[in-house]
């Protein structure tokens, strides 16, 4: 047992102690079942890196999980997302996980433990699941670890929810339309029958509204539960710009620089399955009732996750699933309406109507969801959403 | 014209599967060491690396495989490796018959049969001679097979065919794309549009491209350069804004994940990006285009070589320049550092050497240098 000359971090010993314990301690375990994809020298590889990690050889380790790191991201990075194979994705699981654990061998470093963290939640963010969902097990670990061990002092703002300022929402001329009917907890029939079956939006009242993240959640307490997790964020102002990008940061991160200041640009944490990512925050939500009335199993529900200041934007699209859209916070205007393929190309809050004449008959619904509220956007149904306050959502996608 | 003095070869970079330059596992080279070859070291006129493993060719016809691979086999004019195969010319069975493409299991060794072999009939070499004696260095190359009439890829078929108009003198494999430079100049290219690898070519047509899609040689970036006909090429590099799982702009479900980051006309799209590490990539751009070399104090590129993120550039006066991402020590800088503009590699002029010729592996870079005259 190496002796520790310095621990300032208390449970440093538990910290290798709990990561220990949950990988397998043979070479042979700590392997992975690959098919033919996976070239031999990579397999070669990655029974390497397992036998130096199984021999406490931690610097070779990590020399070796590097390599995998490095070959199997150009993999994900060559050709569509969609043709590369899972395999390749497992790998770069794998050299995550080899590397995180490796990392934090440092005793009482938590530099080293916070670069561990995102190098797991780089590992769930591109990798897939290995070993069963091991990735996800450290990650927890860690984060633990990490809140134990120091109190986070972000910002010198004072803790409360910062009401962005509110610029006057150009609101499009509202004559010609309807807003989306308002119903207190119907019951499972009559909401198949009037809207599931038919096709037609609706707000659901009274359903969300007493779910633990009602309460719970603000800007401190995502930040204390989820603030060194790594997440991809969208910047700019929508993503049919040009100067729309992705990009990954810590939620630490997004919320300083994309929140709570003048930010330089739009940023929005966008359509991303983050409590799959972050366990602790799917306890405070529920899938609503309504989902049974589909075909699919639960563990088929898509939840994403919609977090960003006020101004974000979703340009005008359709989705191949029913939706719920649960407003966390503050206010969000969805305007719904018609038209082509998955994402128009009109600019709902601006169209060109030299361009597209026909917009203007369109006929569209419109509406302001507020906290504990959900509302139903039936599949291919189009739909335009901007958020008119620092907003938090969360979608189900089901069938 | 002055004989040509038997130059040697250089390599720095990745060698973790023990590939010559290194000796050791898990090991990368930060600045040129000469290559340890058994008997005379001036003896190897091609190197052609794969990720894991490398291949050295000898004037005497020898193919020496170092790294994941090991082994050698003689009677061989030239070799091209590629982690699924490892593809050599040989000379056919008997006088007057043409030569032969073999295709073998990298971990072979070479030793049994190969996985495929084809013969390929003394047309082939005639057909070269015929069309004249090619400038000096620059023989035929694999993947491009002699006769110029088709070439070999990694994935099934392994031998395709180049349509007989296209008269390619040079051909390089991508991940996703080739390159193929014919005998009046021009480059021509093929593979997906959206990483901007077809931008403003025309497309090889029918069987005499590669085909699109995924598989290919593990590369994300290539590149060809002859300026024997007067033209410069740049290779493209592609590097994937963000990370493949961000999905692609939109919501929900989206059918085509065609995501780019090109507009209409092919202009540059700047995006901010990550690298594996989370850490900020150094450079991300798109070059949609061929965009002219920009070496420093004006020298000119005559030979270049690209790597899956780095290229190599040897100039008309015998220097070697390289750019682009140097964690394995394969720009050959004596660090790890990453460059978006090209360096000169001060090792070669620091020993009076004339480099002549690069060749990269995905990783790492392989030189070939003579000693200057009079020095």
């Amino acid at each position: 047992m190496a002796e520790d000359t310095q621990e300032p971090l208390a449970g440093a010993g538990a910290l290798r102690e709990a990561l220990r314990a949950l990988l397998p301690p043979t070479k042979e375990e700590l392997a992975l079942e690959l098919g033919e994809n996976v070239e031999r020298s990579v397999v070669q590889l990655l029974q390497e890196a397992a036998e130096l990690f199984c021999g406490g050889c931690r610097s070779e380790c990590l020399q070796a999980s590097e390599a995998i790191l490095d070959y199997s991201w150009e993999r994900l990075n060559t050709g569509p997302w969609r043709d590369v194979h899972k395999d390749w994705r497992r790998v770069y699981a794998f050299g995550c996980l080899l590397k995180a654990v490796c990392l934090c061998e440092e005793p009482g470093d938590t530099t080293a433990v916070a670069a561990a963290l995102k190098v797991c939640d780089m590992g769930l963010l591109m990798g897939a699941a290995i070993l069963g969902d091991i990735l996800i097990k450290v990650a927890a670990i860690l984060q633990a670890h990490l809140r134990s061990g120091k109190r986070p002092g972000p910002a010198q703002e004072p803790p409360s929810m910062k009401k962005a300022r509110y610029d006057p929402v150009l609101v499009p001329d509202m004559t010609s339309e309807r807003t989306v009917p308002r119903l207190h907890c119907p019951s499972l029939e009559h909401f198949r029958k009037y809207f599931l079956v038919p096709g037609r939006p609706v707000i659901l009242e009274g359903v969300a509204d007493q779910w633990p993240c009602m309460k719970r959640w603000s800007l401190e307490y995502i930040q204390e539960i989820a603030g060194c997790r790594t997440v991809p964020v969208e910047v700019g102002s929508r993503y049919t710009d040009e100067e729309w990008s992705q990009t990954l940061m810590t939620v630490n991160e997004f919320i300083s620089r994309h929140i709570r200041s003048e930010p330089k640009d739009v940023g929005y944490l966008a359509q991303h399955q983050l409590f799959d990512q972050i366990p602790e925050l799917r306890q405070d939500i529920s899938i609503p009732d309504y989902c049974c009335l589909g075909d699919g199993a639960e563990e088929e529900i898509t939840i994403n996750a919609w977090f960003g200041p006020q101004g974000t934007v979703s340009p005008l699209h359709q989705d191949p699933q029913q939706n719920f859209l649960v407003q966390e916070s503050e206010a969000l205007y969805p305007h719904e309406t018609h038209l082509l393929h998955n994402t128009s190309q009109v600019d709902v809050e601006n169209p060109d109507l030299d361009k597209f004449p026909r917009f203007a008959e369109a006929p569209s619904l419109s509406c302001i969801l507020s906290p504990g509220e959900i509302l139903f956007i039936p599949l291919q149904y189009w739909h335009y959403v901007r958020a008119l306050d620092l907003s938090f959502s969360v979608s189900f996608w089901w069938s | 014209m002055a004989e040509e003095r038997r130059g040697s070869w250089f390599g720095f970079g990745f060698c973790g599967f023990g590939q010559a330059p290194g000796s050791g596992r898990g090991r990368q080279v930060l600045s040129p060491e000469p290559l340890q070859t058994p008997g005379s070291g001036a003896d190897v006129r091609r190197v052609s690396a794969s990720w894991s493993y490398t291949a050295l060719v000898t004037r005497g016809g020898q193919v020496r495989l170092s790294g994941a691979a090991g082994g050698a086999a003689g009677g061989c004019s030239d070799a091209w490796a590629s982690e699924t195969l490892l593809v050599v010319l040989r000379a056919g069975p008997g006088r007057g018959a043409g030569p032969e493409l073999q295709a073998w299991a990298p971990a072979s060794a070479m030793r049994g049969e190969p996985l495929w072999a084809r013969a390929l009939g003394p047309e082939a070499e005639a057909e070269d001679a015929a069309r004249g004696e090619p400038p000096a260095g620059a023989l035929p190359l694999l993947p491009l097979l002699p006769g110029a009439r088709a070439y070999v890829s990694p994935r099934p078929p392994f031998c395709r065919a180049l349509a007989p108009e296209l008269r390619a003198r040079r051909l390089e494999l991508g991940a996703e794309h080739a390159l193929l430079l014919d005998e009046a100049g021009q480059a021509r290219t093929a593979g997906p549009r959206e990483s901007g690898g077809r931008a403003g070519a025309e497309a090889a047509g029918g069987a005499a491209g590669p085909p699109r899609g995924g598989g290919g040689r593990r590369r994300l970036a290539l590149g060809v350069c002859e300026r024997d006909w007067g033209y410069l090429y740049l290779g493209l590099e592609r590097i994937r804004a963000a990370g493949p799982a961000l999905q692609e702009p939109g919501r929900g479900y989206k059918d085509d994940s065609e995501g780019s980051g090109l507009n209409e006309d092919g202009s540059e799209v700047k995006r901010t990006a990550r690298g594996e590490d989370g850490a900020p990539a150094p450079f991300i751009a798109i070059q949609p285009f061929p965009a002219l070399l920009d070496l420093p104090l004006g020298a000119d590129a005559v030979k270049a070589s690209c790597g899956s993120r780095h290229t190599a550039v040897v100039t008309g006066t015998g220097e070697l320049y390289t750019w682009g991402w140097g964690k394995y020590g394969q720009l050959g800088h004596k660090d790890t550092t990453s460059l978006d503009r090209p360096c000169r590699v001060e090792y070669f002029v620091d020993k009076q050497l004339q480099v002549r010729a690069v060749s990269c592996g995905p990783w790492n870079t392989y030189v070939y240098a003579v000693e200057k005259e009079g020095s």
